[in-house]
């Protein structure tokens, strides 16, 4: 695709049409929208950066950018973990910052009805009070962007209870790559009425479309919760347990999180943690809620004795915050645990049906062999969602990593499909993962998939490379 | 070798809301957990019955809900919780606490040691241990690091100060506050907390035991809290800017003026 390079009479129309102020031009500024959570390799310089404040605004820079076809890519906190955030073409990169405000909240109806910038979590704060929260909020939730987790369709550690962000969008502003503004949805809980342009939008990754409003659906915040560390002996008996738990216990928690023996053991010496983990090969720390103590109490006690018949060699019980604080720090720090041993990652987010873990997990170890290097598992085992994740071994080159981590995920996404899995739970396709992606989808599919692009743009200029080519 | 440990349910602090008015803490809501430093003191003494055998017996003063911390701790691994517990007790500070907690000592009868932590996070004053040690007339140890050795009659203890440590051997009983660096508390098991579930919790109130009524409470207190004050900061900060190399000069001379102005340079 040829776009062309942006004249000093384009920026003159965009400040006509945004102010100058929203105009950004200076290379040092820029350089912060030039990333986002994936390695250094996949940054791009835009050409400009915008921060508009209204529909109107965006909807003539879409107009503008197709008239002389310049690229525009939209982006929220720059939190992404596949490269969708990042103006692969330079262009304009389309900062949703200053579009945060939150413009209803509708008690009655149990809804927020918010601007795409606003910081997911600042939903949480406005509407605890009244024993509510938005329950699909990722793990990134102090920093991250609703219009972000929106366009990602991003889900965490709570899916397994309450699912991801798509369930609670309940309607959508969006100002479509040709400059239309348009309504999807609204505050009805059932809406058959046409296709569900509104769902397409969910998870489009900024290639449809701009997110500009959002009606948010809330739901009642559980008072109590209580979590459950558990250590296994070995792979199998952890993830053998997690469907043990929904159809024998008959319980369905808010997490089930899961950590191999390489992830618990990195991170409890980074933490100096010091519970017993040198006896574990995997660690499971599962969430029950609810508004009734003693029910959470209850479940948790059940979960905690159906692990012990089947393997576990110690369930700890975390019921208020110093504990909580104790076990969720373990999970949290996985990442960051890993970082000290080496900062080149590949951080993925594979997904199997769940039975299908415990196969998974050898296929894993030999990759890792293989290729020498580090391949800590963890993530959400409640819905088969793991965050592999392949680290560069200190000792070769970048040149030797970037070739090892190419051959190395092809052969972990290979092995995911075998297994009826996908090669994104959560994190998306974007840049990172585009090329890997069309190895695994059929003709149709993939044909299917680029005429709803060509529909919504013609020109090929909303977040160009991104999730198609 | 039997223990004796006082311990306090305090605020989770960590998401608190004061009240700009009254300039208090807001405690609706809030959780109670037990006062983190106390953890220590529990680990050590279940650690010291793993060893030696015995028993670890918490207490705590408080309403009928702090009967919570005290299942935590019977949870982590103690044998025996006894909640002190009387509306006459409300309002006591630190000394008419230690009192209480004392004469509640006296009753429990038997025991080698008494461990307490450094400190409560909320009150932040570091007393109740050593007024326990003060009316029960026990030797004290304060600010212990490490326990390096205990039989019948003495226990050899580490004390953290500024400038090392100071190695002790005390006779027992006696009673020690401890520091973070002692241990590393252990979380409670599922196991634990169904042992705590079916502990009965019995309780002390003030006709349960030999107290000067006098010496209870808000009343018996003498400690009184006149005005809670946030304090205001006055320290502004400066701030030399240059915006560019040509400025780059005039700021310095600007920064050193300043500093010489406070006699640093």
């Amino acid at each position: 695709m040829n776009y062309n390079p942006l004249t000093e009479e384009i920026v003159k129309e965009l400040e006509s049409i945004l102010g100058s102020k929203n105009v950004i031009l200076d290379k040092e500024k820029m350089e912060n929208y030039s990333h986002d959570e994936t390695p250094e390799e996949y940054a791009h310089m835009p050409d400009v950066v915008i921060t508009p404040t209204t529909a109107e605004q965006i909807a003539e820079v879409m107009k503008l950018a197709n008239k002389h076809l310049i690229p525009v890519t939209p982006r929220g906190a720059g939190s992404g973990l596949s490269g969708g955030a990042i103006p692969t073409f330079g262009g304009i990169l389309l900062s949703i910052e200053k579009m945060n405000k939150v413009l209803e909240i509708d008690y009655d109806n149990m809804m927020i009805v918010v601007e795409p910038g606003l910081v997911t979590n600042e939903i949480n704060g406005l509407v605890e009070d009244k024993g509510l929260f938005f329950a699909g909020y990722p793990m990134s939730l102090l920093t991250c962007y609703i219009g972000g987790n929106i366009a990602e369709n991003a889900g965490g550690g709570k899916a397994i209870k309450y699912g991801v962000t798509g369930q609670y969008v309940m309607g959508l502003e969006i100002v479509t790559p040709t400059g239309e503004i348009v309504e999807l949805g609204g505050k009805n809980v059932k809406d058959v009425t046409g296709y569900d342009i509104k769902k397409l939008m969910i998870g489009s990754e900024g290639t449809l479309g701009v997110i500009t409003k959002a009606i948010i659906k809330l739901s009642p915040k559980p008072k109590f919760a209580t979590d459950l560390l558990v250590l296994f002996k070995d792979v199998e008996s952890a993830i053998k347990i997690v469907p043990t738990i929904i159809s024998e216990g008959g319980i369905v928690p808010t997490s089930i999180e899961f950590m191999d023996k390489l992830s618990v053991h990195t991170t409890c010496d980074y933490l100096n943690e010091h519970l017993p983990y040198q006896k574990a090969g995997s660690m499971l720390l599962i969430e029950v809620d609810g508004t009734n103590e003693s029910v959470v109490e209850l479940d948790a006690e059940t979960i905690g004795e159906l692990c012990l018949e089947n393997g576990a060699i110690e369930v700890y019980v975390a019921d208020n915050f110093t504990t909580q604080e104790r076990v969720w720090s373990v999970r949290r720090n996985i990442a960051e645990a890993f970082m000290v041993y080496s900062p080149e990652q590949s951080l993925e987010d594979i997904v199997v049906p769940i039975g299908n873990i415990a196969k998974l997990m050898p296929e894993i170890e030999k990759i890792s062999k293989k290729y020498d290097i580090k391949m800590p598992s963890y993530g959400h085992a409640g819905d088969g969602n793991l965050h592999t994740t392949l680290v560069k071994n200190p000792d070769t080159t970048m040149e030797e990593w970037f070739d090892i981590e190419n051959k190395a995920l092809k052969e972990l996404y290979d092995a995911v499909y075998k297994l009826g899995g996908k090669l994104s739970g959560e994190h998306g396709i974007g840049l990172k993962r585009m090329k890997f992606m069309k190895d695994h989808l059929s003709e149709t599919e993939l044909m299917l998939m680029k005429k709803i692009k060509q529909a919504f743009d013609p020109n090929y200029i909303m977040n160009p490379g991104k999730i198609i080519e | 070798m039997n223990i004796i440990i006082p311990i306090k349910q305090v605020p989770e602090t960590s998401n608190v809301k004061m009240d700009p008015e009254t300039g208090t803490m807001i405690r609706d809501g809030v959780e109670s957990i037990i006062n983190p430093l106390d953890l220590y003191a529990i680990e050590v003494g279940i650690q010291l019955k793993e060893e030696h055998g015995g028993k670890v017996t918490v207490i705590t003063m408080g309403p009928p809900s702090a009967s919570k911390a005290l299942k935590e701790a019977i949870a982590m691994g103690c044998d025996d919780g006894i909640l002190i517990t009387d509306r006459k007790f409300a309002g006591a500070d630190t000394w008419s606490t230690a009192y209480v907690l004392a004469e509640a000592i006296k009753e429990i009868g038997e025991y080698d040691l008494v461990l307490a932590g450094e400190r409560a996070t909320d009150g932040d004053t570091g007393q109740v241990g050593p007024n326990i040690a003060a009316y029960l007339d026990l030797t004290l140890g304060t600010y212990i690091s490490k326990v390096e050795e205990v039989n019948k009659e003495k226990i050899v203890v580490e004390r953290l100060l500024e400038e090392g440590y100071e190695k002790l051997e005390l006779p027992l009983p006696s009673l020690l506050t401890v520091v973070k660096e002692i241990s590393y508390p252990r979380l409670p098991t599922l196991r634990g907390k169904q042992r705590a579930r079916k502990t009965e919790l019995p309780s002390l109130t003030v006709k349960d035991m030999n107290v000067d009524e006098s010496k209870l409470g808000l009343k018996g207190s003498p400690t009184r809290v006149v005005k809670i004050e946030t304090p205001k900061v006055t320290r502004g900060g400066t701030i030399v800017s240059a915006k560019d190399d040509d400025q780059l000069e005039a700021a310095v001379d600007k920064l050193v003026e300043f500093l010489k102005s406070k006699e640093i340079v």
